[in-house]
């Protein structure tokens, strides 16, 4: 069958988070990819055992590595990169995770009222972490 | 051989809720489950109530759960299930008494997604060819008897009504992937809703319970691509 173009089906909150599960999924594993791999090239094989490789590959934040053997965490480790590269960390992961809970939940909470208070408690829980991160990341 | 069959029964006129009923019926290892319930309604309980009438899979009346497994009743053999037998109605909708469920629910979402062919102009001078391949692109889905084994062995219909269910989609699948029909952006923009393909978490308990063997996760996969790319292929 020939490809055919239709018209755009129409954005909507769901089409949206569908869309950034998969893509998001996609991006953590690039960002821990990125993390893991410029970790090994700044030496972290000598300086660093698994468990501080891999707190630094899922939150790449210079306070994991402050009590490895690396010499002068200033140097490669402490910088606006990492900082970013926390932020979509944090950003993706806890968006992925947070909307799934949504999802989740809609399939055990029926009554339209407790969809309302439970969506709104995960859009608060959501803006907090956020809120958070931005202490965490600009904090250390 | 004897087999032991544990069947629901509810009576909504004298019956406050469901109980279980045992019978014992002599068959054949190559009897199917509805040759047991004929038997059991014939020789021993005229009162138990069940849907069937082609009696050979392709009506989609027989649709229940036999040892947990939704299974079309002429079409499960009791060497396949073997000679303790429960029999019970599909999840999701109401019981109207013993093996039979309100089926409206479940039509309801079926007409939602428009499940016949829009054609073109009226009235055309020509007509409308369809080649071998573009017909087989939607092969599969046409294959559907409209037997419900799907939408209620998914744990998103149980959980929620509202949920189109994987029957409708494949309905819609049918004509949306049809080189001649021209309804398929106002068929994916039904199913691009909360309710819709988005309920869809590929369970994939619907591939499994279809009698006919479709591929039903698949057809959904495909709903699922067409809506975020607006394209069909
Ligand atoms: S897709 Fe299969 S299981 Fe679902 S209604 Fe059609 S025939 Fe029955
Ligand atoms: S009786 Fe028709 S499908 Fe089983």
């Amino acid at each position: 069958m020939q490809t055919r173009k239709i018209p755009h089906p129409g954005w909507n909150l769901e089409y949206l988070m569908f869309l950034f599960t998969r893509l998001s999924g996609l991006a953590f594993f690039l960002l821990a990819i990125i993390g893991v791999m410029a970790a090994l090239l700044m030496g972290a094989r000598y300086q660093m055992d698994l468990g501080t490789l891999m707190r630094w590959t899922f939150f790449p934040n210079p306070n994991h590595v402050l009590d490895s053997d690396i010499p002068d965490v200033t140097f490669g480790w402490d910088n606006g990169f990492w900082q970013i590269m926390q932020f979509l960390i944090i950003f993706f992961g806890g968006t992925h995770g947070l909307n799934g809970l949504r999802v989740v939940l809609e399939d055990y909470v029926h009554r339209p009222f407790w969809q309302i208070v439970i969506k709104l408690l995960i859009f608060v829980l959501w803006i907090f972490m956020i809120l958070v991160a931005v202490f965490v990341v600009l904090g250390s | 051989m004897k087999v032991t069959l544990k069947i629901f029964r509810y009576n909504p006129e004298t019956d406050k809720k469901p109980h279980y009923d045992r019978f014992v019926v002599e068959a054949e290892a190559t009897d199917r489950i509805l040759d047991l319930l004929e038997s059991i309604k014939n020789y021993q309980d005229g009162t138990l109530s069940y849907r069937r009438s082609c009696a050979h899979g392709i009506c989609g009346s027989d649709a229940m759960r036999i040892n947990g497994v939704n299974r079309l009743a002429c079409k499960a053999l009791v060497k396949d299930v073997g000679n303790k037998v429960t029999v019970e109605p599909i999840l999701g909708l109401p019981v109207e008494k013993d093996l039979i469920v309100d089926m409206e629910p479940f039509f309801d979402h079926y007409r939602s997604v428009m499940p016949y062919f829009v054609g073109g102009e009226e009235n055309p001078k020509k007509e409308q060819m369809q080649s071998p391949e573009d017909r087989e692109r939607f092969d599969d889905t046409t294959k559907c008897i409209l037997c419900a084994a799907c939408t209620t062995s998914c744990p998103s219909f149980w959980a929620s009504g509202e949920y189109i269910g994987p029957s409708a989609m494949v309905n819609a699948h049918r004509f949306i992937f049809d080189s001649r029909d021209q309804a398929a952006a106002e068929r994916l923009k039904i199913l691009n809703d909360q309710y819709g393909v988005y309920r869809c978490h590929t369970i994939f308990n619907c591939t499994d319970a279809c009698p006919r063997e479709i591929q039903i996760t698949k057809a959904i996969g495909e709903l699922k691509k067409a809506i975020v790319t607006a394209r069909l292929d």
